[in-house]
């Protein structure tokens, strides 16, 4: 445990002082002051669209992070040959992998909260601004969805671990995540609508059977995507965040353990 | 510092001349999309796949392209066609369906398809698609209500909606009365003036508040007329020919002026009309 937290730790340490990281915050805070003037081009629904665009970069914003600074973290090690150094210690493989994954794990969280606490503020000043009679909006669903983002990157975050572990470079890891984010952003969307347009075309079994499959090998981070409902003030039912939190883990789980797997069988240069 | 100099000078020069070019470019990106006009509509099972987690923001993208497609046609002056008002609603569709909660796409598009292009079925298919939605939105029905009082000439079906409108929170007490007034057929000018005034109470934007101002001040008008041809009957016990009839007895002292630039007549089933049909010439 303790092999972990000091992976993690230092993990953590190296991808915060990451130069990109300010780029991000700096892109993000720019989205945030676009939302505030992008507002007023619209009627009456101006919170929904304030909620939608603040939370969208809290997710962008994440998913930058993860992407180009989580994944050069796994692969720094193996490119300027540190990785010798620590797997000369007394300290497990799979305790390394999962002591990184913790460490990006953390660096997502600390976005999150500083990004997910900025994004109040577009969303209190267009309220300010106007906020229609017959609209919802509620701060514990805009928060809960505050919370889902970072559920979903800790998702993401996994998937990097498991493709860091195998792949040679870092630059596959990043095409491979990013590719896995993209399916598993859209497989929930596209087996709805082979399910609804069954009547309409003729839809081969092969090709259902591919898109169940990929539904559950991929994440579905449809679930994981609470903008809607907290544009709208939506309720969400405590069975709804207990199985999706449940899925999450499972999920994370099976990822980082077959990365460990991987990552013990492979040899290093 | 002869090489300074040149530097600046290029910098300087190049610089003046992108800002000229740019104008250019803008005036003639400005003719390419006079030409271009609307394009295909993506198909909304399409778009909710490709629009990933960011499904909100391309309703919002998806909305204001159409809405300043249509203001930028406002502020020409020009008239749009039936087919780009199919545009108008396929977007609006679209719009709703990458986010069902999305007011303004059914706001939009059910006052301008209605008030603007008489598309009042394609206008009603948006509200009743909110309906379902915006499940505690009273002010849905309440606009299905009176597209179907106004446009459809329907009371039975207006009044249903009323009621409805009437169950959800927020929306005083007004609709019960004016639903069951909806029972009765008469009195269809002086129940479109309630109707009107409890539209324009909900509307804070300019331009649909005209919209609703010009319709109400001519609706006003007739009622007055309607209210003096109804006196001028009680009186001399027939009905007067013309308007003028009204004012050579008494009844009243000038005939309204139609906000649309027509004319107030009595028709021959001695009902109120004017020339310009309550629309713009």
């Amino acid at each position: 445990m303790i092999a972990i937290w000091s992976v993690a730790s230092i993990t953590f340490k190296e991808g915060i002082k990451n130069r990109v990281l300010f780029g991000i915050f700096i892109i993000a805070l720019l989205l945030f002051a676009a939302t505030t003037v992008v507002t007023t081009l619209f009627m009456r629904d101006i919170v929904k669209v304030a909620v939608d665009l603040s939370l969208s970069t809290v997710s962008f914003s994440g998913l930058l992070t993860l992407l180009f600074v989580g994944v050069n973290l796994f692969g720094k090690d193996l490119d300027k040959r540190t990785i010798y150094m620590v797997i000369s210690r007394p300290i497990s493989r799979s305790e390394y992998l999962i002591g990184k994954f913790f460490g990006i794990v953390m660096l997502a969280l600390t976005v999150v909260v500083f990004l997910g606490i900025l994004s109040a503020l577009p969303v209190i000043i267009s309220k300010k601004f106007y906020y229609y009679s017959e609209a919802r909006f509620n701060w514990w669903i805009f928060f809960i969805a505050v919370i889902y983002i970072f559920v979903k990157l800790a998702i993401v975050s996994s998937i990097i671990t498991l493709f860091a572990s195998f792949t040679s470079n870092s630059f596959i890891a990043l095409v491979l995540s990013l590719v896995t984010y993209i399916i598993g952003q859209s497989t929930e969307s596209v087996r709805l609508l082979l399910a609804s347009q069954v009547e309409k075309m003729e839809v081969s079994p092969v090709v259902s059977y591919m898109v169940d499959a990929a539904y559950y090998i991929f994440p579905n981070f449809s679930a994981f995507d609470l903008k809607t409902q907290a544009a709208h003030g939506l309720a969400i039912s405590p069975s709804y965040i207990l199985w999706t939190g449940l899925y999450a883990v499972f999920y994370i789980t099976v990822a980082v353990a077959i990365g460990t797997l991987a990552f013990r069988r492979r040899e290093f240069p | 510092m002869r090489s300074l100099v040149i530097s600046i000078l290029v910098i300087s020069l190049a610089a003046v001349g992108s800002v000229f070019a740019l104008n250019i470019v803008s005036l003639e990106r400005e003719r390419l999309r006079r030409e271009e006009g609307i394009g295909i509509v993506m198909p909304s099972a399409v778009a909710r796949i490709v629009a990933l987690e960011f499904k909100g923001i391309f309703a919002d993208i998806i909305f204001s392209r159409a809405m300043t497609y249509y203001g930028g046609k406002l502020i020409r002056e020009e008239e749009l066609t039936g087919e780009e008002w199919d545009w108008i609603y396929k977007n609006m569709d679209l719009a709703t369906d990458l986010d069902n909660y999305f007011l303004d796409p059914y706001y939009f598009g059910a006052v301008n398809l209605s008030w603007g292009a008489n598309k009042v079925k394609e206008a009603n298919a948006l509200l009743e698609k909110a309906l379902k939605y915006r499940d505690w939105d009273w002010t849905i029905p309440f606009n299905l209500g009176f597209n179907h009082f106004y446009f459809l000439q329907d009371n039975k079906k207006a009044a249903s909606y009323l009621i409805e409108a009437s169950k959800r929170p927020g929306s005083g007490n007004l609709i019960p009365t004016l639903g069951a007034r909806l029972e009765y057929e008469g009195n269809r000018t002086e129940n479109a003036v309630i109707f009107l005034e409890e539209n324009l109470k909900t509307t804070d934007d300019e331009t649909i508040r005209y919209i609703y101002e010009e319709r109400l001040k001519a609706l006003k008008s007739i009622l007055f007329l309607e209210r003096a041809v109804t006196a001028y009957q009680s009186r001399f016990n027939k009905r007067p020919k013309k308007l003028e009839d009204l004012i050579a007895r008494g009844i009243i002292s000038e005939i309204p002026k139609d906000p649309y630039g027509g004319q107030f007549y009595i028709d021959e089933g001695g009902s109120i009309k004017t020339t310009s049909g309550l629309f713009h010439k």
